[in-house]
């Protein structure tokens, strides 16, 4: 750990932690982003290094911030505890908090062959940004006026502000990336003969299904992405008072509350299965009832007939039956329960399709999606690429954009003559359940909702609804990480003696012997608290990643050499958490304001802080040192009790030494400590006379 | 600690050898154990002016085999003195295989004893070569008596509790119950004679290798 130790650091060289653990989290994201990590940074109040990451993963994350899906959190294994992090809310904050807007992206070109995008919804745009950051010339062709897809003619603004769309549209801009917009292609071949090399047909899935029922031509009955379009155009639709949609999906509920939006009195949802199978996100479901919307289970529309200017719909009732194809139960009709019902509009929402023109030539599948190799994204066409709503039918967003991203790696492949990798490495997932005595021990905190805008605000216009937390929510809810798969790995199994210390020690009781007397830490349960790290008596384990004993030696001498220049006296180190309020500087530029010499090491929690670093602070020069935990905040068990054990023992050799215990001193441990000002304070007074004391007694023995 | 400084004052360059199986288990010389000291060791001398050392630390699989200290002649040549945190054995062996240079004894051996529970040791075994755990239920009165008798409990036992130390177990009272548990009471009624108090002499040696002849003739 510290300089001398050469046993500890040369068989460090040797080996490294196994990295490969992928969260459930990244697992579930179609990008596999490294949420752990971004999550874990806003805990720190490291915004600008969160968003860092986000962008590593992610091209456009100011769009995913409003719209995604959020696999993730239906995967994060802290809803097994309590509820699941609200990872999405906690991008949308490093997003708008670490200035998004104002990172501007480089690009050179370094291949001759040009590139066609044609489509420029995420998928599209995603592709164009990562070809232009691999070096291609390439232009996106889009049918309407403006670029963006389903982002902008499909996703309602109240869920996606379009300057978002407009910012990441110019960010490819600036890189580059040329645009032809009012371009709808017809044939490719056009394209090949004008000098392109490569295709990537994205052209989403904007068709409405039809219902097959008497009277869908009737005025007054509209599809859904037909409606939506419009709205999202600015025109703005007539609807009457009485507005009906009829489907359970996203697209529905956009339809509906747009609607609302649009001066409608009374709007309803008619959906033929209850709500446990509704294919809508849940927060949508919750937000279009909030905004007055009635949802009516259970019922299909069979008949339209337009009378007197409305519509005359006839439904029938409907019961769940066996399960079908997509394992939700088949609703079935129930005989003779017919009833009809007035309404000005009806918007058939139950799904979309692509159009793909015949003349692109391109095989399609079921559905009328276009064929593509999952792999290499080829279709049946030699350098023509497909991706996005196009291939899968309607997706969500993150989806599109780890296809374009994918094919424009293939693309690359292509035009390289490479050939992809293909499953070069299955990345380990960490998976499983928590076992319940791990559940049992760990703290149950409250999952912080973001903000919502006022109910009364909300149906007037079309401002964003989920509004961003603030700096303390964000944290507060980002410190309910887990840290799946950043957890203790025994790395040096020669070095374990097997003496039974971490699973001793282990507040979540994680280690177990197994059956041939080696001791587990099953990286699936373990906390990653590093106790049992600080704790080996063999010094035989790390965390896996990433702040293992090196960080804290790293922070501990940036801080001393620092020190050594100024000349502040009496020289005092401060060991204090680095999540939560810490983290965002509250205390520690409390502590700086104060007279003495006091520098801080930032701490990944004081639990990971060991013996040694504590006697390295001595040894500098340090004339006293404290330790200051988040206390009350500390999402994580008994770190206290150790942080306590380890003062005591370091306090027992200062004594041998001839030095005095009290110059070790924590802090805001425990909520009885009281201000930490004060004892701060307090405890540089103390130093002071400490001081003195010992350069009198020096004279006195001179 | 002091005892430490006293002893490696003489000393330029110290070699702290950790042991990585016995020491390691009972937390007093594993590498853990070696960093902290070594640490110690550093803020102790740059918080007085006497003697100036250099430390170079590194724990071994095991100090008690000379096979594991063949491993360490290049450190232990670049050393004045080895401070060894191995038990009193590592510390002869070490002598034994190194023997221009001094070793010094970093901890002071103890007990052969159990870890209760994390931080908390019991002795156990007093290694007398006189075992009688058989007749006392695998209860050791020599070394948990605070007297060692061998027909126990005698008057000062108080609720259980020894009068030497009202919180520790009386191990007769422990003896006693676990054999009425076995249904072996008659053991306790039996009369132990005295141990041989005879001095053993030293030092022992076991030797199962059999006195066989080695030789080519022999196969």
């Amino acid at each position: 750990m510290n300089v001398g130790n050469k046993s500890y650091s040369e068989s460090r060289l040797e080996r490294s932690p196994d990295h490969s653990l992928m969260p459930p989290c990244q697992f579930a994201c179609p990008l596999h982003m490294e949420i752990g990590a971004y999550v874990d940074l806003v805990a720190q109040g490291k915004i600008m290094e969160a968003l860092q990451v986000i962008r590593d993963g992610n091209p456009f994350p100011s769009i995913c911030a409003y719209v995604c899906t959020h696999p993730c959190e239906d995967a994060c294994r802290r809803g097994q505890v309590d509820k699941p992090i609200a990872i999405r809310a906690l991008k949308r904050f490093a997003v708008e908090f670490g200035g998004d807007r104002m990172i501007g992206a480089e690009a050179e070109t370094k291949h001759e062959e040009k590139v066609a995008i044609v489509g420029s919804g995420p998928a599209g745009l995603a592709c164009a940004y990562y070809l232009r950051k691999l070096g291609y010339p390439v232009t996106i062709f889009e049918a309407y006026t403006k670029l963006g897809g389903m982002l902008r003619v499909g996703i309602p603004q109240y869920r996606l502000p379009r300057e978002v769309v407009d910012t990441e549209v110019q960010r490819l801009v600036n890189m580059g990336v040329e645009i032809k917009a009012n371009t709808r292609i017809i044939s490719l071949d056009l394209l090949f003969d004008i000098g392109y090399k490569a295709v990537f047909i994205t052209v989403g899935a904007h068709q409405s299904l039809r219902m097959g029922i008497d009277g869908e031509e009737s005025p007054g009955v509209i599809d859904g992405a037909t409606f939506l379009r419009e709205v999202n155009l600015g025109l703005k639709p007539s609807l009457g008072e009485e507005v009906a949609v009829v489907g359970g999906g996203n697209v529905a509920m956009d339809a509906a509350r747009a609607a609302v939006r649009l001066d409608a009195k009374k709007v309803s949802i008619l959906y033929r299965r209850t709500r446990q199978e509704m294919p809508a996100d849940p927060r949508e479901i919750e937000q279009a009832l909030e905004e007055g919307i009635d949802i009516v289970y259970l019922v299909a529309p069979t008949r339209i007939k337009r009378e007197n200017g409305r519509l005359n719909v006839t439904c029938v009732r409907m019961e769940l039956g066996e399960p079908d194809g997509s394992g939700r139960q088949r609703p079935i009709p129930i005989k003779d329960s017919e009833f009809s019902e007035e309404f000005d509009t009806l918007i058939a929402a139950i799904g979309q399709a692509p159009r793909t023109p015949s003349d692109f030539g391109v095989r399609l599948g079921r559905g009328s999606t276009i064929q593509v190799d999952p792999i290499t994204l080829t279709t049946n066409r030699a350098g023509v690429f497909a991706g996005g709503d196009a291939v899968t039918g309607p997706a969500t967003v993150t989806q599109a954009l780890a296809s374009g991203r994918q094919a424009a790696f293939r693309i690359d492949d292509y035009l390289q003559h490479t050939y992809p990798l293909v499953n070069k490495e299955a990345e380990k997932t960490l998976s499983g359940e928590l076992l319940p005595k791990t559940v049992e021990m760990i703290k149950k905190i409250e999952r912080v909702e973001p903000p919502s805008l006022a109910l009364e605000a909300r149906a007037k216009d079309f401002g964003t609804v989920e509004l961003v937390y603030g700096w303390e929510e964000a944290i507060n809810e980002a410190r309910r990480c887990l840290r799946c798969g950043m957890g203790a790995e025994i790395l040096f199994q020669d070095k374990c003696a097997t003496c039974l210390t971490c699973l001793r020690i282990c507040p979540y009781h994680v280690p177990y012997l197994d059956k041939g007397g080696t001791i587990q830490i099953p990286p699936d349960q373990c906390q990653a608290c590093g106790i049992c790290v600080a704790e080996c008596p063999a010094k035989a384990i790390v965390l896996r990643k990433p702040y293992d004993r090196r960080h804290v030696d790293e922070e501990l001498e940036h801080a001393l050499k620092s020190a050594a220049e100024s000349k502040s006296k009496p020289l005092i180190i401060g060991f204090c958490c680095q999540y939560g309020l810490f983290g965002t500087g509250a205390l520690a530029s409390l502590w700086r304001e104060s007279k003495a010499g006091i520098w801080i090491v930032p701490v990944l929690c004081v639990a990971k802080l060991e013996e040694g670093h504590i006697l390295r602070a001595f040894e500098m020069g340090g004339e006293g040192v404290f330790i200051a935990g988040c206390g009350e905040q500390c999402s994580r068990e008994n770190t206290a009790f150790w942080v306590l054990q380890r003062v005591e023992k370091v306090r027992r050799a200062l004594f041998q030494i001839g030095l005095e215990p009290e110059r070790l001193q924590t802090f805001n441990l425990r909520a009885s400590e009281g201000d930490a000002a004060e004892a701060l304070d307090n405890f540089i007074g103390l130093i002071g006379r400490l001081c003195l004391a010992s350069v009198i007694k020096q004279e006195v023995r001179s | 600690m002091e005892e430490i400084r006293r002893v490696i004052a003489p000393y330029e360059r110290i070699l702290l050898l950790g042991c990585g199986t016995c020491m390691t288990v009972c937390g007093a010389g594993g590498e853990h154990e070696v960093s902290f000291l070594h640490s110690a060791l550093r803020v102790a001398q740059a918080r007085s002016s006497d003697g100036i050392h250099s430390f170079l630390e590194y724990t071994v699989k095991r100090q008690c085999d000379f096979e594991f200290l063949d491993l360490l002649v290049d450190k232990v040549n670049e050393a004045d003195a080895i401070l060894s945190l191995g038990c009193g054995i590592g510390v002869q062996v070490l002598a034994e295989r190194f023997p221009d240079v001094p070793v010094l004894p970093g901890v002071n051996t103890s007990f052969m004893g159990m870890t209760k529970e994390w931080g908390v040791w019991d002795e156990r075994c007093a290694a007398c070569g006189d075992c009688r755990l058989a007749e006392t239920a695998g209860i050791c009165p020599i070394t948990r008596c605070t007297k060692g008798i061998l027909n126990g409990p005698c008057a000062g036992t108080k609720n259980g509790k020894c009068e030497a130390n009202k919180d520790m177990d009386c191990a007769w009272v422990l003896i006693y119950k676990r054999l009425e548990k076995l249904q072996q009471l008659e053991k306790m009624r039996r009369y132990y004679p005295p141990r041989n108090f005879r001095v053993i002499p030293r030092p022992r040696r076991i030797v199962i290798k059999a006195d066989v002849e080695q030789g080519e003739d022999n196969g």
